[in-house]
């Protein structure tokens, strides 16, 4: 056994370093951050709870929270309803069904910005390509990343595109999961096709909801490279987010303190909203 | 009037033809038996009566309605699944309802239902539980009261105790077979254990390779095999089969290696004579006679014994009669040792003798 | 029965290319001159290079795409096999402290990477690796949740075969990657996979810790380029685009499954 204590040991320690220097470092790092101010230039001076009070006030911060909130109303509703769709869609005998699991699984394997830089020509007011179909079927084109109204919206059915085929494959995997026979039964039972679905599908899907809910939430609380791309975060901070907020205030503003006190509150609330909805869900799902 | 009409259903998958021509009626109120192997067609022959596998062609009537391009829900059938089927995100009492909730019946009538069938079938307790809070035997019986309620014109039950351990089997056994009785609903009953069959069933269909071996009631099956499947499918242990001739010596022989076999009063065409034929004798009816007087003329065979199981009140003995490998089931009361010789008695008016393709020629 | 297959199949057509269209669309402009930019059709009239090349010049992108490649390759080898000896430690050999680096590590899994960016860019920039290849790279050599994935796997394969293999002397790290590693190719694909494609596209961090040119990674280029406006013209930028999208999708045309299985099996546990 002593010989496998030591290999043991050997082996795991350069992980057990690596974790204290880029884990746990960097989370006690962090808080200390928090209640100083630097500029990574002079020393780092003491600024006890200046950065805090400061947050709890800053206009900005809280925008981009509530952009964040905004943007979440869109795109979580909405990517339950696609990729349910989809999946229920390719979960039968298909033609080419890998095909077409591979062309909805597309856009999950392509960088963020190669997306963001894609859409932002898609979405471009004058020669974009959406703006074009609706002037040909005769529709206005609608300013999409300029008006402060369309800028979140607009990033948020992009995002649902791009995710889409990731929530597809968790639907998918849930769907096999309902037996046969009760499939069978309720058939029998005289459920039409909606009363299937109300009845049986969607509450049997409800752990894979609460899944698309939690690590959507969570993605979108991180957003960065989209609107850093498309709209650095106007028109007029409508698409202004945590994440890029954090990013302007270490690499423009250089104020390392106040940023990773951005980053300590987005961890926070990012914990506060995913307990909650599982909190709520949860009893549904007990229910 | 028959309450489930076959007629001339045929049910091909593809290239396969699984079921071919198949004709039955089932009358009211009766509990019929499909019985067979894996690949015998009898699951699929009662999910074509579900609806959930569309026949091939034939027409199958319901209470001489003809359902066969109905879809499940408008043909009033319940069924009970091996695996039951139950909504696992339901209480017990939401699944026995969700059928009559589906048809808008009035809420009166379905606490009405509910409280019935759960008293019938000792539910109440249960009701608020969910499937994964209860027993195997539980939830068959929710599975049972989930058809129940729906007060259909047939029951189908698709191998319900495959899942169950022998005891439970055994008891769930009687308490189906006497709900059907009281309920007296057309009941078409899936298994493949001919002891459920033949303790269930009013009428038995034996099936192999999707066609009916035999048809008729559990004692006919036992008594008088039409075949040599059915005769070595049905009864527990089942035949001693000896492949052997028949000799005319005045009245009829059976002759194979290691002995012979008066069949005194059997009626056999004499074109059988010569003729390869297979004797099949349950090894209940074999009677073991102590002592070594060889006796041909009393068409007794001469074994030896290599095993002898004791299992109570009954014993089985297995033996060898020249090349060929026999058990009785005889009492424990007097029992021979292994490697002893021993007579044993055939009597001729309980042989069954198939001929070369099977057929039972008497 | 029919009408509904026709509209299932129509239903999925639409939505195929609404996820297809624009990329071939995006394609078949980095093919279009000015002039051409914006019209509807696929098939530019007159097919340029003329994007590619002046992309080509106006910034570093075969140097990108090799520092992608080198950046991108060397951390999946690091995790797959850092990974592995770690992961195989927590599996089978018992030693001090195995519950508390399991716990460390979930615990780690659950932490937002907002919380440490910060004090881990000060990290690098008092080490002095701004603008190197270590700071690409170093922070990413263990992947927690790729060593939770080796180490469910690894926990199921057979004692008996260890101990044969120890008994006939052979070291831990010999039983792990003679043995264990052949048995395990699904999960060590589904972990390269899933680790090549986060490294490749990775973006913030480069973008915190990189400010030299030569030393960028291709997403970050590509984002770099975009918004300050050496593009010049939508084609150019696009061709970019082209660049760093071009090699996943082929690599993602022949592995579509590994792709699907890797990324979905890896999103879901962490």
């Amino acid at each position: 056994m002593r010989a496998e204590q030591k290999s043991g040991t050997l082996m795991a320690a350069p992980y057990a370093v690596f974790l204290l220097v880029f884990a746990v470092y960097p989370i006690l790092f962090a808080l200390a951050l928090v209640f100083m101010q630097w500029d990574l230039v002079t020393t780092p001076a003491f600024a006890g709870t200046d950065n805090i009070r400061l947050l709890m006030n800053d206009g900005r911060f809280w925008r981009a929270v509530a952009n964040t909130f905004v943007f979440l109303s869109i795109h979580v509703p909405l990517q339950i309803v696609t990729a349910l769709a989809l999946a229920l869609a390719l979960n039968r005998q298909l033609v080419g069904r890998s095909f077409w699991r591979a062309a909805f699984f597309l856009p999950v394997v392509i960088s963020g910005a190669v997306v963001a830089i894609l859409w932002s020509n898609l979405y471009a007011t004058d020669v974009g390509l959406i703006n074009r179909l609706l002037v040909k079927i005769g529709l206005a084109p609608v300013p999409w990343l300029t008006d402060p109204r369309t800028a979140m919206p607009a990033i948020a059915v992009m995002v649902t595109w791009k995710n889409v085929g990731f929530y597809v494959i968790i639907y998918l995997a849930g769907l096999q999961y309902i037996p046969q026979s009760c499939k069978e039964a309720i058939e029998i039972e005289g459920a039409s096709a909606w009363q299937r679905f109300r009845f049986l599908t969607l509450p049997s899907l409800l752990p894979q909801t609460i899944l698309v809910v939690t690590l959507s939430t969570i993605n979108g609380f991180q957003l960065f490279i989209e609107p850093y791309v498309m709209t650095g975060g106007g028109p007029l901070r409508r698409t202004y987010t945590v994440v890029l907020y954090l990013y302007n205030n270490a690499f423009a503003y250089q104020k390392m303190g106040y940023a990773a006190t951005i980053g300590v509150a987005l961890a926070l609330i990012i914990g506060i909203v995913v307990f909650t909805q599982r909190r709520l869900l949860g009893k549904a799902e007990a229910l | 009037m028959p309450s489930v009409t076959f007629e001339h259903v045929t049910k091909r998958f593809g290239e396969a033809t699984v079921i071919e021509d198949f004709d039955l009626q089932v009358a009211d109120g009766e509990l019929l038996v499909l019985v067979g192997g894996s690949g015998s067609g009898k699951s699929t022959i009662l999910r074509m009566l579900a609806g959930l596998e569309t026949v091939t062609s034939g027409r199958i009537r319901i209470d001489n309605r003809d359902v066969t391009d109905l879809a499940p829900r408008d043909r009033d059938v319940a069924m009970v699944f091996q695996d039951y089927g139950l909504y696992p995100h339901m209480t017990v009492r939401e699944n026995l309802s969700l059928g009559l909730r589906l048809r808008k019946i009035p809420r009166h009538e379905i606490d009405r239902r509910v409280a019935w069938a759960a008293g019938v079938l000792g539910l109440e307790p249960l009701l608020d539980r969910r499937p994964k809070a209860l027993s195997g035997g539980q939830r068959q019986r929710v599975a049972m009261g989930r058809a129940m309620v729906r007060e259909p014109k047939v029951f189908l039950f698709d191998e319900p105790l495959s899942n169950l351990d022998a005891g439970l089997r055994a008891q769930m056994r009687i308490e189906i077979g006497g709900l059907q009785h009281r309920l007296k609903t057309t009941t078409v009953y899936v298994t493949h254990d001919q002891v459920e069959a033949m303790t269930l069933g009013d009428r038995i269909v034996v099936l192999a390779e999707g066609r009916i071996q035999q048809i008729g009631r559990p004692i006919e099956l036992y008594l008088s095999p039409v075949n040599r499947f059915v005769a070595g499918f049905i009864g527990t242990p089942s035949m001693n089969f000896l492949v052997g001739r028949l000799e005319e010596h005045g009245e009829k022989v059976f002759t194979t290696d290691g002995g012979r076999v008066q069949l005194a009063g059997k009626k056999l065409s004499t074109t059988t004579v010569g003729s390869p034929v297979t004797l099949g004798i349950r090894p209940e009816d074999l009677r073991i006679v102590l002592g070594t007087e060889s006796a041909h003329h009393d068409g007794m065979l001469i074994g030896q014994v290599v095993l002898v199981e004791r299992l109570g009140g009954t014993s089985h003995v297995h033996f060898e009669v020249g090349p060929h490998r026999m058990m009785a089931s005889v009492s424990t009361d007097a029992l021979p040792n292994v490697g002893e010789t021993i007579n044993v008695r055939v009597p001729a008016e309980r042989v069954h003798v198939f001929g070369a393709d099977g057929k039972a020629l008497a | 029965m029919l009408l509904r297959r026709i509209a299932l199949y129509t239903g999925l057509g639409v939505a195929a290319i609404t996820f297809i269209y624009p990329f071939l669309w995006m394609a078949s402009s980095t093919f279009k001159p000015p002039v051409e930019f914006g019209s509807l059709a696929l098939i530019p009239d007159n097919p340029t290079l003329d994007n590619y090349r002046t992309m080509w010049a106006r910034a570093p992108f075969g140097r990108a795409l090799m520092n992608s490649v080198f950046v991108a390759t060397t951390i999946t080898l690091a995790v797959l096999v850092f990974g592995s000896l770690t992961a195989y430690a927590m599996a089978r050999l018992n030693f001090r402290g195995r519950p508390a680096l399991n716990a460390a590590t979930i615990a780690v899994l659950m932490v937002p990477g907002q919380l440490t960016l910060i004090p881990l860019y000060t990290l690098i920039v008092q080490i002095g690796w701004i603008d190197t290849y270590a700071a690409l790279i170093v922070p990413y050599l263990f992947n927690a949740t790729a060593i939770l994935m080796l180490r469910q796997f690894f926990l199921q394969i057979p004692q008996s075969l260890i101990d044969s293999a120890r008994m006939d002397g052979m070291s831990e790290p010999r039983i792990l990657f003679t043995i264990f590693w052949p048995l395990s190719k699904p999960v060590l694909s589904i972990v390269a996979i899933f680790t090549f494609m986060g490294a490749w596209n990775e973006v913030l961090w480069p973008l915190l810790v990189v400010r030299e040119q030569s030393v960028m990674t291709l997403p970050q280029l590509l984002t770099v380029f975009a918004l300050g406006g050496g593009a010049g013209t939508v084609g150019v930028l696009l061709a970019s685009a082209m660049v760093l999208v071009v090699p996943v999708v082929i690599a993602y045309a022949f592995l579509q499954r590994n792709f699907i299985e890797s990324m979905a099996g890896s999103g879901i546990k962490g």
